[in-house]
């Protein structure tokens, strides 16, 4: 693991006139590490990522990198580099140009430009494609200038905008995994913004969720999809989303719909109301259980996503097996108990265990 | 006849017919220009006869020679383009990126500049010039002449600043370039043909600048289009001495209109389609 690109945010906050962007972000970023910041748009993951860059400045807070508070630097002064959404190459400069404008810039010999090109344009398989201007170039291709451009100067930092976002979905698919490959060749700390939680759960060693200009949880993507601390990241993370049903619970017994289920771990805390989350993988139609409708079923290749109607609840079952359901079928449902989530009904927060 | 074809000669006789209205002076003054001068006033026109260099020898090197007043124009429309650019180019930068309470403004003005007539004008500038005593100097027109073009140029070239989009700057500081080398590696590269088009409007705008030129110059400092005035006479106009001096005055707008045709068009339709047919 690499021992540089460590980066730290403490109490950034950051508006757009009325719009809060950012309320009071803390984060820590740990070298060689592929973090992704996740959320939907104007959650305030691509202002954090400028923040980072020095593109913008934060109203309030502190941005270190490696230590070193870089706060009031330039964003040429941080030894970052960055990959933008539109990649924003320079459409008058050819390939070769584009990538070896920023050692240019700081007056490395020509012999030593050409070759560190050379190597960043091979190592993103585009070295034949030296001479052309990104205007000739196909978007999978401009990709992988504006990552060449990132890489040739090994910088502390990659920070990635949703660079994978204007390829179609085959390519989108490939090259996530060869950046993620190429992350770990290059062994250097790597910021990167999306809205895909596909991408960011498999791409990344680490992630944040940002909701509304608040960074509500970071962990591994594993971590945060199987214990989310609170319903909003519950319901963001996940597709289909979480069920979630409306219940009572007291101690080992949770009350939804008027059923009673003895749940296998007693919770702290008297009799509340709460939030239940459910995956819809967690939801079995068998034998017994509670009573249920179908609503309608989507057939999705191998799976199986079966609309219930469930009281006066609508959730969804995904289904691994074949199964021949009508709408309108009576069926039973019960839980994978041990993966039910339970959140408190004011708070939103996730309740613990006793 | 197939009805492309039919079309295409419907177009092609239009076109035709408007490039015939447009070419006929011109073609005229040709004509003219080359005519002994009995027969410039000969009706039925003369359209076959022997055409005659003499007309443009004594335009040029005759006692009352044309050279000095191209100079004039020359260094008239030269110093005025400059100077417009210099100004211009960094001020429409800052228009297109900052947005502050000047952006409004400067489209009115610019188009205010360009409706006004001109004639209006000329009695201030007369007493404003010769209070600072600049009247019948390059320098007196030249800052008239940019009055006009300033405006016009900064608000052609916020369009072509407004096109680049922000993020490629933001590459460039990115890329360890600071403002003033993004400014002049990255953006101004961009804008090429926006400069192209401003040097083509304001220096034919000056080269073809008549008014001003003949109230507020006219003696030391006499442009062609002043100059050509001294060949219409009270008692004879000396046409074909006229004409000869009137193509050899079109020469550098011909010269630079064919130079950058492909500009000038663009230069026209910029704004039309938002973004459209760059990047």
């Amino acid at each position: 693991m690499s021992a540089i690109g460590s980066v730290r945010l403490r109490d950034i906050v950051k508006t757009h006139g009325p719009v809060v962007a950012l309320e009071s972000l803390n984060l820590d970023i740990e070298p060689g590490e592929f973090f992704a910041l996740l959320g939907p748009s104007g959650s305030g993951k691509t202002t954090t990522l400028r923040i980072v860059a020095g593109l913008e400045q934060a109203d309030r807070g502190t941005v270190a990198i490696d230590g070193r508070d870089v706060t009031r630097l330039q964003p040429g002064d941080r030894d970052v580099a960055m990959v933008f959404q539109s990649y924003a190459l320079y459409p008058h400069m050819t390939v070769a140009q584009n990538i070896g404008f920023t050692l240019r810039m700081v007056g490395t010999p020509r012999a030593q430009i050409e070759r560190a090109v050379r190597e960043a344009a091979a190592r993103v398989k585009i070295d034949h494609l030296l001479d052309r201007r990104p205007g000739q170039l196909s978007g999978g291709q401009q990709q992988r200038v504006a990552l060449a451009r990132a890489i040739v100067r090994e910088p502390r930092l990659f920070l990635l905008d949703e660079p994978l976002s204007n390829l179609d979905a085959k390519l989108r698919v490939e090259t996530r995994v060869e950046l993620k490959k190429l992350q770990r060749a290059l062994d250097v700390t790597t910021i990167y913004v999306t809205h895909d939680q596909e991408e960011a759960m498999t791409i990344a060693d680490r992630m944040a969720i940002f909701i509304e200009g608040r960074l509500m949880q970071v962990g591994t993507p594993e971590a945060v999809f199987e214990r989310p601390d609170s319903v909003a990241v519950a319901s963001f993370l996940g597709n289909p989303p979480m069920n979630l049903v409306p219940g009572e619970l007291d101690g080992r017994t949770l009350v939804v719909d008027g059923h009673h289920i003895t749940l296998p771990h007693d919770h702290a805390g008297g009799a509340r109301p709460v939030t239940v989350g459910i995956r819809p993988g967690d939801v079995r139609i068998d034998g017994e259980g509670l009573p249920a409708s179908v609503y309608l079923t989507e057939l999705l290749g191998e799976t199986t996503i079966v609309n219930l109607r469930f009281g006066e609840q609508l959730i969804k079952a995904r289904l691994l097996e074949k199964r021949h359901l009508r709408e309108g079928d009576e069926v039973r449902i019960s839980f994978n108990l041990p993966n039910v989530h339970l959140f408190d009904s004011a708070s939103g927060e996730r309740i613990a265990l006793a | 006849m197939s009805r492309h074809a039919s079309r295409a000669v419907i177009l092609v006789t239009a076109s035709c017919l408007v490039m015939f209205v447009w070419a006929f002076p011109v073609l005229w003054t040709l004509l003219t220009s080359l005519k002994p001068g009995v027969d410039v006033l000969a009706y039925p026109p003369v359209v076959i006869f022997e055409p005659r260099w003499r007309n443009y020898w004594d335009v040029l090197f005759g006692p009352t020679s044309i050279l000095p007043h191209l100079w004039d124009s020359l260094a008239v429309s030269v110093l005025a383009t400059t100077i417009t650019l210099a100004l211009a180019v960094p001020a429409a930068y800052g228009f297109a990126r900052l947005r502050f309470w000047g952006r409004r403004a400067l489209g009115f003005y610019t188009l205010a500049t360009q409706m006004l007539p001109r004639i209006g004008l000329v009695i201030p500038y007369f007493l404003f010039l010769n209070r600072i005593g600049w009247i019948d100097t390059y320098r007196g027109l030249v800052l008239v002449y940019l009055t006009f073009s300033l405006p016009f140029a900064i608000w052609l070239m916020v369009s072509y600043f407004e096109d680049i989009p922000r993020e490629m700057e933001e590459a460039a500081f990115l890329d360890r370039a600071g403002r003033f080398r993004t400014f002049w590696y990255v953006i101004l590269p961009q804008v090429r043909g926006g400069i192209a088009v401003t040097v083509i409007f304001v220096f034919l705008n000056a080269w073809n600048e008549f008014l001003f030129a003949v109230l507020l110059g006219g003696k030391r400092v006499q442009t062609v289009t002043v100059h050509m005035f001294n060949y219409v006479g009270i008692e004879q106009t000396q046409w074909a001495m006229l004409s000869a001096a009137g193509i050899i005055a079109m020469i550098p707008v011909i010269v630079i209109g064919l130079a950058g045709q492909k500009h000038i068009v663009k230069g026209l339709t910029i704004g039309a389609v938002k973004g459209g047919g760059r990047r």
